[in-house]
């Protein structure tokens, strides 16, 4: 555990010189919010207007939460690096290190959202305040409930992405599969929260990923309930059980194939 | 000086012609590349029929209208990145010193370097760009007045590119607004106009072109408006100028200039 | 007239300087601070038609903005530059359709298309008719032996192929002078000497005036009848080869195997540079001892092997940087 903790820890330094990136790739989240922050002005009639169970500036602190779980996450480059590194035999470096390949995939790349998290968190809050002028009321405690369903969120999604990435063992390319992945979190879990799309289609998107990756910690936040957070928690748990054995699975199979042709 | 401007003309195409062909070498992605972005652009029609079931209009616009707007838009977002990729990431060309290459040649520097290289996934917007013209309702005026448009609006967003990528020429890290600019009109130019107000408004119609090459398109795809048709081929010529100016006031720089940024 | 005339040409440049540490960083941001340098220093000179001329120098010495000068990618902040009697900084595109460039570094072909097909891109790129290009392109086909690969896509093709078909690339539109900034890095000696005797027919085809940029010393003395040093800025030697040679190269190195042991003492004119018993290895300066003499020294009748060389025009040229380095 420790080797894991000294990768991340590492990752994170390394990342630190990239600040002013960060804030450039900021600037993008920002346009994005405040084109919600329109569109939605004009949907409510009124503020206090409530719409699919949403108030306006729950309906907008969702979106904020979402959009940060999002972009901190930086798939598109993670993805594309897996999937160039098996595709270009690069991985075969990794089979006879001394660590877990999905754990050190884990380390790294949670260290390079460190720096992202914490910049999006607080400029995210910020901006928040500024365009609605309130804050859901939690205290500190749910503060740190949505946070832990927040970094469970981040490593749900990584092992996803790790997924799909490795998943290029089997299919000479996996970038559809990412694309698909994407749009479904961006489309259906990002914009909207689950209740405004019809009622058929609710419970199965309960039991996908949006539920875990990205509706779970957005709507905890803007209205936190501890039973929530419970069920939340522990269907991350079963998703994070389930996402390392597929993933662990796919390396095995990936790897039996190196073996055989050499890479 | 006609001979000129038809050479000129030549060189850019045969560039972008070779550019095609080198893309074309791998068909299976060239072809993906394409349908991808199609369907890319379509996934955002779920995003508008639940915003429909919301409200009758948004920001002033019907269901079609919306799907107009993403058409032309998308068709001149394809249509600039596809001829003009490069005029995206300009300032890198810039500072990293590749127009030493263009000013050796007894061609225009600034079409030079923005007509080499073509962004295939572009071709999907264009298409899908027609295809949602087709949604909206096709006949052959539309159908040219949307052509028309999609060239302008396509000009006017290349022009916009250059002028802020151009200054690089004076400062070095400008291209953070070149890109912030860039994300902007991309950005905007799918959501109807009516949820914009006040000053942003304003910003749509002059800082941030927003408006002249998406929204007066589709008001006058929807109802003829002569004085409005003029406004917006005026605006581009207006802003082609710009860019040329802007530009080569920066290439005089960058060759008088006696700052060495990242030049040797 | 020359073909070339520069007269007392000088370019400053502001370079950022920064503080080491974060601290530096900052400070940089708030306040640069900036220092002038004088990449190059009132330099004159003059080139012929049909001269081939090497242009060197140490790295930073100005070479590089020299070229860039003289093909109107820079202005000059001071001086007047003639190419082809066309002021370079008042018309660029008047001077482009005449001067041809091959930065090997840069490369400027299309790497998926054949040299056939680049070719036919730079023939429109100086609006040469089509019909005109192509007798063009076989003219070259046949003179610099392109048979083999004119229809191989160019990222096929080995390095030394590339270069060769930069450079016949830049003779499209027949120009009057070619500049050429180190044409032959990264090649191996076979393919050097190749490009070299491609550059040497093309002048004699052709009459281009060719000035080239090297560091590799087998360019410059293979190829050019002039050399032009620049250091720090400033010319430092503008001379023939010959006279480059016949100046430095009053000195001999001569290398010995002896049967015996000797002991050699200096005296004038000899300079012990090894010695290791048995093998010697002294520089004899002969203005001062003849070689006959020095081989007295040497007791003709112990020497089982014995070789007499020039010094190398390398150690020549690095002389020559060397001391205008002390001078300053």
């Amino acid at each position: 555990m420790k080797k894991y903790w000294f990768i991340f820890k590492t990752e994170v330094m390394s990342n630190m010189q990239y600040i002013l990136n960060v804030l450039a790739g900021f600037i993008g989240y920002f346009i994005m919010l405040f084109i919600f922050f329109n569109l939605w002005k004009y949907i409510y009639n009124e503020p206090n207007q409530i719409i699919n169970g949403y108030t306006m500036s729950q309906m907008i602190w969702y979106v904020i939460i979402t959009e940060i779980l999002w972009s901190v996450l930086s798939g598109r480059k993670y993805c594309a690096k897996i999937i160039d590194d098996v595709r270009g035999g690069n991985i075969a470096y990794n089979v006879n290190k001394p660590y877990n390949y999905i754990g050190y995939c884990l380390a790294t790349h949670l260290g390079s959202c460190f720096i992202r998290a914490i910049m999006y968190i607080v400029l995210g809050m910020f901006i928040g305040l500024i365009f609605l002028g309130n804050f859901p009321s939690l205290n500190i405690f749910s503060i740190l409930a949505v946070l832990i369903t927040g970094i469970l969120a981040t490593v749900i999604s990584t092992l996803l992405l790790t997924f799909i990435g490795l998943f290029s063992f089997i299919i000479e390319d996996a970038n559809p599969f990412y694309w698909v992945y994407s749009k479904l979190i961006l489309v259906l879990g990002t914009i909207f929260p689950i209740e405004y799309f019809p009622t058929f289609i609710q419970p199965i998107l309960k039991f996908s990923p949006i539920y875990v990756v990205s509706y779970g910690p957005a709507h905890l936040f803007v209205n936190f309930n501890w039973a929530e957070f419970i069920n939340i928690i522990i269907f991350q748990f079963i998703y994070i059980i389930i996402a390392y054995l597929m993933c662990s699975l796919v390396y095995k199979i990936g790897v039996k194939r190196l073996n055989v042709n050499g890479g | 000086m006609l001979m000129e401007v038809k050479n000129q003309l030549k060189v850019s195409l045969l560039a972008i012609k070779y550019a095609v062909m080198r893309e074309m070498l791998n068909k299976v992605t060239f072809i993906t590349n394409i349908i991808f972005m199609i369907l890319n652009n379509a996934s955002f029609i779920i995003q508008w029929l639940i915003l429909f079931s919301l409200k009758d209009n948004v920001g002033g616009y019907s269901f079609k209208q919306v799907m107009l707007l993403w058409g032309i838009a998308s068709a001149t977002y394809g249509f600039a990145h596809f001829f003009f990729k490069k005029a995206f990431s300009l300032s890198d060309t810039i500072n990293n010193g590749k127009l030493d290459v263009y000013l050796v040649q007894p061609k225009n520097v600034l079409l030079s370097a923005i007509c080499t290289d073509v962004d295939v996934s572009a071709i999907g917007d264009m298409l899908y760009g027609y295809i949602m013209l087709f949604v909206y309702g096709f006949n052959i005026s539309s159908f040219l007045l949307f052509t028309l448009f999609v060239i302008c609006g396509g000009l006017i967003i290349t022009c916009v590119s250059v002028i802020l990528n151009s200054l690089s020429f004076w400062f070095q890290k400008s291209d953070i607004i070149a890109d912030t600019g860039n994300s902007l009109m991309t950005n905007i130019a799918t959501y109807p106009e009516g949820i914009f107000k006040g000053v942003v408004k304003i910003l749509l119609f002059t800082l941030i072109p927003v408006g002249i090459a998406n929204y007066l398109p589709v008001k006058i795809i929807s109802e003829f408006n002569i004085y409005l048709f003029v406004i917006v081929i005026g605006v581009t010529i207006l802003f082609i100028m710009l860019a040329f100016i802007i530009f080569n006031k920066g290439l005089k720089k960058y060759s008088s200039s006696n700052l060495m940024i990242a030049r040797i | 007239m020359a073909i070339i005339e520069i007269n007392k040409l000088s370019k400053t440049f502001k370079v950022k300087i920064k503080d080491k540490g974060l601290k530096g960083s900052l400070k940089a941001i708030i306040k640069p601070q900036y220092k002038m340098v004088k990449a190059v220093k009132n330099i004159s000179f003059k080139v012929e038609k049909g001269e081939i001329i090497a242009f060197i120098g140490p790295n930073g010495a100005g070479k590089s903005t020299t070229i860039k000068m003289l093909t109107g990618i820079l202005y000059p902040d001071k001086g007047n530059i003639k190419v082809l009697g066309i002021d370079t900084k008042l018309e660029r595109k008047k001077l482009a359709y005449q001067i041809g460039t091959v930065f090997g570094q840069k490369e400027q072909l299309w790497t998926h298309l054949t040299p056939y097909d680049n070719f036919k891109f730079f023939g429109a790129i100086y609006d040469i008719p089509e019909s005109r290009v192509e007798k063009k392109i076989e003219e070259f086909r046949v003179l610099f032996e392109l048979d083999e690969f004119i229809n191989t896509p160019v990222r096929n093709l080995s390095l030394g192929q590339r270069i060769r078909c930069e450079i016949v690339a830049s003779l499209i539109h027949e120009p009057k002078i070619l500049f050429l900034d180190e044409p032959t890095i990264g090649l191996d000696p076979v393919v050097k000497e190749n490009i070299r005797t491609l550059i040497k027919r093309m002048n004699k085809e052709y009459k281009t005036t060719i000035f080239l940029t090297s560091h590799d010393v087998g360019d410059i003395e293979k190829l050019c009848k002039r050399v032009i040093i620049i250091n720090d800025g400033q010319v430092v030697l503008d001379d023939s080869m010959e006279n480059l040679k016949y100046h430095y190269l009053n000195k001999k190195i001569v290398e010995a195997k002896m049967k015996e042991k000797i002991n050699l003492d200096d005296e004038e004119g000899i300079t012990i540079l090894k010695d290791k018993g048995y093998n010697l290895k002294i520089e004899v300066d002969t203005t001062k001892k003849s070689v006959a003499d020095a081989l007295k020294l040497l007791n003709p009748d112990k020497i089982v092997d014995i070789n007499i060389a020039n010094i190398p025009l390398e150690d020549i040229i690095s002389n020559i940087y060397k001391k205008e380095g002390t001078k300053k």
